[in-house]
């Protein structure tokens, strides 16, 4: 069931700021909701008066307090031009109306005591919940180590920011064209290997290959790992049942299908049935 | 400016307004509670009940297309007893028609839950699901010949004193045929039309989008197609006639409402806007009043005489 504190609302763009090579960055007003909404919780945004028919779902990339240039009030989403939805979105001026709906699902939660070290996981876009939530750490007095990996240089927005905020940043492409050339999974093994004696908590969000190989290791290093999923969705509440994963109990277990939008879109490595 | 008489009749049950929640775009109702009050509707249509509960299909499960989305949920519900047990005491407290919308496999699994709402209080009407194309036994393969179609609901009106409606698939040949079939074995009404088997490819990967291949589709894409039938069946059969397909405003409901559907269903729009079938139901109430129309009875099949026979188009 939607959480009791989501709203459906018409908020007007403030900004829309074209990062470059595909990636923008969008700012409106949520004031009421942005208190209460925790990092990898989500929107549904759709624009009135478009032949797009659903909303689309993104992941909340900026808090207020997460970027010193935010709007009193002010959410931002992070994302990256790819098909209808995502086009019509870059199209918006300052001032036209979004339909919001949110906050959505189960957000981060920073582990528990202060021992873990904490290790930020991104494929490409993939990063769009790390703000918010390096923001949150850092209110508790704490900071992450970031693996940021993507096809190429272009596909890597807001790196500058994510080097400020973060203990160290490892960047790989696929092409090598910045970083280490190969996948986030390179320097996830090696951080495993060295750390054989200190406790990690991973946090991972891309693609969903990249989300199961990183799921794999932490549960074959014993590592705990969360997982924000990604999945096509009409709703965004709960009834169409479009969004689902295959998930267990225990792994090997009965598969059972659950929903991103509401049991997710963070998860337990361990419970998805990949 | 009088109030318009928004009250409709589907044979014995009474709907405060003709607007209703389509089944599987509404789940059991409570998740909109965030959204509206469920007696601001005339009823809600529950997700799909079978004996057991399913699991439904392997993702990805939805597209959006054109004016529309594709779907193959497979329909995933908790079985008829978590629903009696689970959600149907919090959902008979509202006013509103709690339509039961039941699925099976066979024949007898159709028997079982109808039986099963038969005994429980609060359920306002059984609409059989004779239409899903999103499954591999049952649903559209009773839906698809008006022979299987009898049999399946001469078999539920034996079983259930709980008024009957059949909901049709416009996957056929003519469904003038399938309404007339339900009519014959005691249905109460037909409600019309499921989604329309459609398929989507992802031409880079070269593969269906949807991992069952095909899917139902849904939404304003298929609005004239569904205003056709049900002007159509209403014609054809002296049952009232429950319309849907891709109803996203009052206007779009009326186009129903003047084919011939004595109450509609907002199915689509659920997921687009949660509020849609309320802002549906007082939009039909604004029109009305500012036309000076007292009653949406009036309305019902209320177009001029049609030539004897359409013409091909």
């Amino acid at each position: 069931m939607a959480s009791p504190m989501v709203q459906d609302f018409t908020a007007p763009v403030l900004r829309n700021v074209d990062l470059g090579r595909g990636n923008w960055l969008l700012e409106f007003e949520a004031r009421d909701v942005a208190v209460a909404m925790r990092p990898a919780q989500f929107f549904m945004i759709g624009a009135p008066g478009s032949d797009v028919l659903l909303r689309r779902p993104f992941s909340v990339c900026g808090l207020p307090g997460t970027f010193a240039d935010g709007k009193e009030g002010a959410v931002q989403v992070l994302y990256r031009v790819l098909g209808r939805g995502t086009k019509l979105l870059a199209s918006l001026s300052p001032g036209a109306p979004l339909h919001v709906l949110g906050p959505l699902g189960q957000g981060f939660e920073a582990p528990g005591g202060s021992g873990a070290k904490i290790v930020l996981i991104a494929g490409g876009i993939g990063c769009a919940p790390f703000p918010a939530f390096l923001a949150a750490l850092e209110r508790q007095g704490r900071r992450a180590t970031m693996i940021y990996g993507a096809r190429s240089a272009d596909e890597l927005p807001l790196l500058d920011w994510f080097r400020e905020r973060c203990d160290a940043v490892v960047v790989t492409t696929d092409d090598g064209s910045l970083g280490a050339r190969g996948l986030v999974t390179g320097p996830l093994k090696a951080m495993l290997g060295a750390s054989a004696r200190e406790r990690l908590h991973l946090y991972a969000c891309g693609p969903s290959p990249m989300l199961k190989a990183v799921a794999g290791m932490a549960l074959a290093s014993g590592v705990v790992c969360d997982l924000a999923l990604e999945a096509p969705m009409a709703c965004g509440f709960g009834v169409c049942l479009g969004c689902v994963v295959p998930t267990h109990a225990v792994p090997g277990g009965p598969v059972a299908y659950e929903r991103v939008c509401v049991e997710g879109p963070v998860m337990r490595a361990e419970r998805v049935a990949w | 400016m009088v109030t318009p008489d928004l009250s409709v009749a589907i044979g014995a049950v009474r709907l405060r307004n003709p607007v209703l929640t389509a089944s599987g775009t509404f789940g059991y109702g409570l998740e909109f509670l965030p959204f509206l009050r469920l007696a601001q509707l005339g009823g809600i249509v529950t997700k799909g009940l079978s004996p057991r509960p399913r699991k439904g299909n392997p993702p990805d499960r939805i597209v959006e297309t054109p004016a529309g989305m594709l779907n193959a949920i497979g329909l995933q519900n908790i079985g008829i007893d978590a629903f009696l047990e689970e959600k149907l005491p919090a959902l008979r407290e509202h006013d509103t028609a709690i339509v039961a919308n039941v699925f099976g496999e066979t024949e007898a699994e159709y028997v079982e839950v109808c039986e099963k709402l038969d005994a429980a209080t609060g359920v306002a009407a059984i609409e059989l699901n004779v239409s899903c194309p999103n499954t591999e036994a049952g649903g559209m393969l009773f839906g698809n010949d008006a022979a299987s179609l009898a049999r399946i609901t001469r078999a539920c009106r034996l079983r259930t004193q709980l008024p009957l409606w059949v909901k049709l698939s416009p996957n056929v040949t003519d469904i003038r045929e399938l309404a007339k079939a339900a009519e014959a074995e005691g249905a109460d009404a037909v409600s019309l039309v499921n989604t329309f088997v459609g398929m989507a490819i992802d031409v880079e990967k070269r593969r269906p989008v949807l991992a069952n291949l095909s899917g139902g589709l849904s939404g304003p894409a298929i609005r004239p197609l569904a205003v056709w039938m049900t002007w159509q069946v209403s014609r054809a059969v002296s049952i009232p006639v429950v319309g849907m397909g891709g109803i996203m405003t009052a206007r779009d409901a009326l186009e129903f409402i003047l084919a011939g559907a004595t109450a509609v269903q907002v199915g689509t729009a659920n997921f687009v806007n949660p509020r849609a079938a309320v802002d549906v139901a007082e939009g039909l109430a604004r029109w009305l009043s500012e036309r000076g129309v007292l009653s949406v009875r009036e309305l019902v099949g209320a177009l001029p005489p049609a030539p004897a026979a359409p013409g091909c188009p």
